[in-house]
């Protein structure tokens, strides 16, 4: 069982919502797969047992052989390549390493070098949990195929909670694909509603089940309680906007360990997933 | 010599952009014969790596020397690597004052990118 935590808009509460309920179940590998900006790290505190390197392959032209025919350039749906007549010249922070360049070029000019984007960390939680997770390289374009090995390392393991990236991007389509349940942790303000919407639509193109989780409760407006009844979402949770939640945030620690009335929000919030999870795939 | 200039509108006298990658589009200016000549900017709605889309669209047109507001650190070595040199557009704010003012060797040439992937609107 994979379940993914996702939001659209950042800063809602999706490392609070996914570190929280990795606590109260120890079992559960959490992996933090918003790579461009990991922060799963600082509430879970693991200890590292094994990095990583996650490495991209880049063209090079070799102008010797080279003939300027433009063919590469042409075929490059990401235009990583900029072709003159005198020079052809492969951007490699902008190539996205499918090989399609070298199988298209008639001169057998173009070979590919190795490059690093990031790195993996895996190891135990403080809480006792597997954790995985992703640091994409700063200035790097595409945290996919980072997400992608994060995945692919737990991919055998029996529940895994998915940290996601903010928005609709690549990264978040990467790090929800596969999974068989979405939870949605939005925040009751226009920013929040506006942003979630276009993650449902992705999750419904995507056919994953989701269910919504309403952090900060009582702030804003009621726009995000009517736009959940009319698409007919289930709000599974509420968590209060809560002074000791963000104090405890900014100290780096769980909610859970705040109050026992936090722990029990989170223990019924993981008994409603369950119940949701049942009946969704009758078992 | 053949000039490019990154602009809002189709006119000599129409603002000029403050974008390089995503301008709306390239004025091109010849210095020889005072010719004119306008494209639209194939790389604006890019979803990345426009930077390198403008400098294309600059090689595949003989563009010798670009007027820019700014321009990437990607755009500027790909610039370096076509031999052509950019030019900071500054304080001119049209098509033709700023080639009157390349003229007159008031600009300073672009030695440092600026920020990656500004992605202004």
């Amino acid at each position: 069982m994979k379940i993914a935590v996702l939001s659209g808009k950042g800063g809602t509460g999706k490392t609070t919502v996914s570190n929280n309920l990795a606590a109260l179940m120890t079992e559960a590998t959490i992996i933090d797969c918003d790579v461009e900006e990991p922060n799963s790290f600082i509430f879970l505190k693991p200890t590292v047992e094994k990095e990583e390197d996650i490495c991209v392959e880049y063209p090079v032209v070799d102008d010797l052989r080279c003939k300027h025919c433009k063919k590469c350039a042409a075929f490059c749906h990401y235009n990583a390549i900029i072709a003159g007549t005198l020079l052809t010249l492969p951007m490699k922070e902008i190539c996205h390493d499918c090989g399609g360049c070298a199988i298209v070029c008639p001169e057998s000019a173009i070979e590919y070098q190795t490059r690093t984007i990031g790195r993996i960390f895996s190891g135990r939680a403080v809480t006792g949990n597997k954790m995985v997770y992703g640091v994409l390289n700063p200035g790097e374009l595409s945290g996919v195929r980072i997400i992608n090995q994060v995945k692919k390392i737990v991919q055998n393991d029996p529940i895994v909670i998915v940290d996601s990236p903010p928005g609709t991007s690549c990264s978040t389509v990467a790090a929800v694909e596969g999974c068989d349940f979405a939870i949605i942790v939005t925040e009751p303000t226009p920013f929040g509603v506006s942003d979630m919407k276009m993650v449902v639509e992705m999750l419904r193109s995507m056919s994953i089940p989701m269910a919504v989780v309403i952090n900060k409760a009582g702030l804003g407006d009621d726009e995000v309680y009517k736009y959940c009844h009319d698409e007919k979402l289930e709000i599974i949770g509420e968590i209060s906007f809560d002074k000791t939640i963000a104090e405890a945030y900014a100290k780096g620690e769980l909610a859970v360990d705040v109050s026992e009335e936090k722990r029990i929000s989170f223990t019924q919030l993981w008994g409603a997933i369950h119940g949701i999870i049942e009946v969704t795939y009758d078992h | 010599m053949k000039l490019a200039l990154c602009s809002t509108g189709q006119e000599f006298t129409s603002t000029l952009d403050e974008r390089f990658g995503r301008t709306n589009y390239f004025i091109f200016y010849n210095t020889e014969s005072s010719e004119m000549d306008v494209v639209e900017n194939s790389a604006r709605e890019a979803a990345g790596g426009a930077g390198g889309l403008a400098v294309q669209q600059l090689v595949d047109n003989g563009v010798e020397i670009l007027i820019a507001p700014e321009v990437g650190p990607q755009a500027l070595d790909a610039l370096n690597r076509f031999n052509i040199p950019a030019f900071k557009q500054g304080i001119f704010k049209t098509a033709e004052r700023a080639i009157a003012a390349w003229g007159n060797g008031e600009l300073i040439e672009i030695e440092k990118p600026g920020n990656k992937g500004l992605h202004k609107a």
